[in-house]
């Protein structure tokens, strides 16, 4: 009998502070309440809540705040992709233009035995230290490869490999830290139409024979791509991808221009598509070849 | 020693001496996490205080008139329900729910009221806000106050002295998250070196200010010494002694 009130008595004393509880918080949030745009609550309900800062926001919420408030677009979360950037657009009531995530692009491809006229530096072993002296290799603007990028990067996404910076597009979110801390500025941010992306690797302004003299791989100027197709655009002895122009379904001549490169600096950047998986898939793997041991017997007559 | 003087010597000792953060190690997780600018070390500290006073409070009205064994207002509804019981009612297994329970509560009440009154704090809070329903410094004051209801305390604690250990209990805390807050505002311009900076350095600083604070120790016997026999207590013998 006794166990039975106190249990009873337990129960209901946790019943009524939870109803004056309730009857508290509720008249509070009455007297507190705060108007807010019912709009942000919708976003925030469509955004994926990985809190993850890739669209530059500390946090959904925000970046829920900052939509609403106009000043982001829609189309920012990494993390949701096309669907959210769709679902926000249609909360805000606004058209959704095509748009394409950004991601780095390093303009050189020179690596430790491609530079020439290497000087002796032994400074402080930063880009932005290195690229005030004068005479630490023979290009003024390939990459230095000390590795401020590196350090600026917050999600381990770019690397120097060889002298060179390298970018691993796999975990590269498109902050654009590397390409703003690059003191040669030769890392730009490209909107990439497709996984994988046309480059030209050099930033080189010089004419050809003045870029031969300090680097193996830079560009010479010489046009033969322009020539071969109207994708590549060539200023200042230096050629460049028209990514306003870029349509990856209507390549003309690219495959001649990348041929025909006497520099070999067009190439390919940016994660494996899954078509260029297929490619490697219909090479044969080179067979094994059998060791066959009775051909380590010699058995030819002529000895010497 | 007077109710006034009682008060004082309570006071200096949950802030100075027994201080929650730097003695008893609780309520360590905003205490490190938003301890990196002044102002919002501040309203951290306001938040604490207010939180742990009211719950403090509830928690001391719902041990002494339910929880504690044989409560008047508990033993009062058993007998209504069944006039011969003659046994005495226990609720104390329902104290830990039940102090959650009026901390979380409370800390919705809070985070109400800091959103429509200081949006900036609150979003300078951000997660640390909710989280005060887990910070440990509030159930601790809150359990206390449970143990020294108890009749085996001696003097069980009033609803006044249950006020003003918890109101100086969020005061101490605020004290140290503020210092702590100088302290790295400070150190965010020097130069650490690489291998201590971030969490490092800071967790070195909240132990030498836990160090600093041991040197408090016995201030409070002095003072009581102070109130009951005038400044000769608490001199040293022999400088009594030799002087004229």
């Amino acid at each position: 009998m006794m166990d039975l009130a106190t249990m009873a008595l337990a129960g209901g004393t946790m019943m009524g502070l939870g109803v004056a509880a309730g009857w508290v918080l509720g008249w509070a949030s009455r007297i507190f309440h705060v108007e807010v745009d019912p709009r942000i609550e919708r976003v925030n309900a469509v955004l994926p809540g990985a809190n993850c800062g890739g669209c530059g926001c500390t946090g959904c919420q925000l970046y829920a705040e900052a939509v609403v408030a106009g000043r982001i677009g829609p189309d920012k979360c990494t993390v949701g992709g096309p669907s959210v950037a769709q679902a926000i657009a249609e909360i805000l009531g606004v058209e959704l233009g095509e748009t394409w995530p950004f991601r780095p692009i390093v303009h050189c491809r020179a690596h430790t035995g491609d530079k020439l006229q290497m000087g002796n530096y032994s400074g402080e072993s930063t880009c932005a230290a290195a690229n005030l002296v004068n005479g630490v290799q023979g290009c003024t603007y390939g990459c230095l490869g000390f590795g401020d990028c590196e350090r600026a990067c917050e999600y381990d996404a770019i690397h120097v490999v060889d002298g060179l910076a390298t970018v691993d597009y796999e975990k590269c979110t498109g902050c654009g830290a590397c390409a703003r801390v690059c003191p040669r500025n030769i890392i730009t941010m490209v909107p990439f139409k497709r996984e994988r992306m046309l480059a030209v690797a050099c930033s080189n302004k010089d004419f050809g024979k003045d870029v031969r003299a300090v680097c193996k791989v830079g560009c010479l100027g010489c046009k033969a791509c322009s020539k071969a197709s109207g994708l590549f655009i060539v200023t200042d002895n230096l050629a460049r991808v028209d990514y306003d122009h870029y349509d990856p379904e209507h390549f003309v001549g690219v495959d001649v221009a990348i041929e025909k490169c006497p520099a070999q600096g067009i190439l390919y950047v940016g994660k494996p598509e899954k078509r260029d998986l297929e490619k490697l898939g219909d090479i044969e793997p080179p067979k094994l070849v059998e060791a066959n041991f009775r051909t380590t017997v010699d058995r030819t007559d002529w000895q010497g | 020693m007077s109710y006034l003087q009682s008060i004082f010597i309570t006071a200096v000792t949950m802030v100075l001496i027994n201080n929650m953060v730097l003695h008893y190690f609780v309520g360590i997780c905003p205490f490190i996490g938003v301890s990196r600018r002044v102002d919002t070390a501040f309203g951290m500290g306001c938040a604490v205080t207010f939180v742990v006073s009211i719950a403090a409070a509830l928690s001391w009205l719902l041990t002494y008139f339910v929880l504690s064994p044989g409560a008047p207002l508990a033993t009062w509804l058993v007998k209504l329900a069944n006039p011969a019981f003659a046994g005495t009612v226990n609720l104390s297994v329902l104290s830990y729910l039940v102090y959650i329970f009026v901390i979380a509560a409370t800390v919705q009440l809070v985070e109400m009221y800091v959103r429509k009154f200081f949006p900036g704090l609150y979003r300078a809070f951000g997660v640390f806000l909710p989280l005060i329903t887990t910070n440990c410094l509030i159930l601790f004051v809150c359990l206390e106050v449970m143990k020294n209801l108890s009749v085996d305390a001696g003097a069980p604690w009033g609803l006044d002295r249950t006020l003003i250990h918890a109101i100086s209990s969020g005061l101490g805390f605020m004290l140290a998250i503020v210092l702590m807050a100088g302290i790295r505002q400070e150190l965010d311009t020097c130069d650490v070196p690489a291998p201590l900076r971030g969490p490092a350095i800071t967790l070195i600083t909240a132990g030498i200010l836990a160090l600093a604070f041991l040197g408090f120790t016995g201030v409070d016997r002095n003072l009581i010494k102070l109130g009951e026999g005038g400044p000769e207590a608490v001199l040293p013998k022999g400088r009594v002694e030799a002087s004229p």
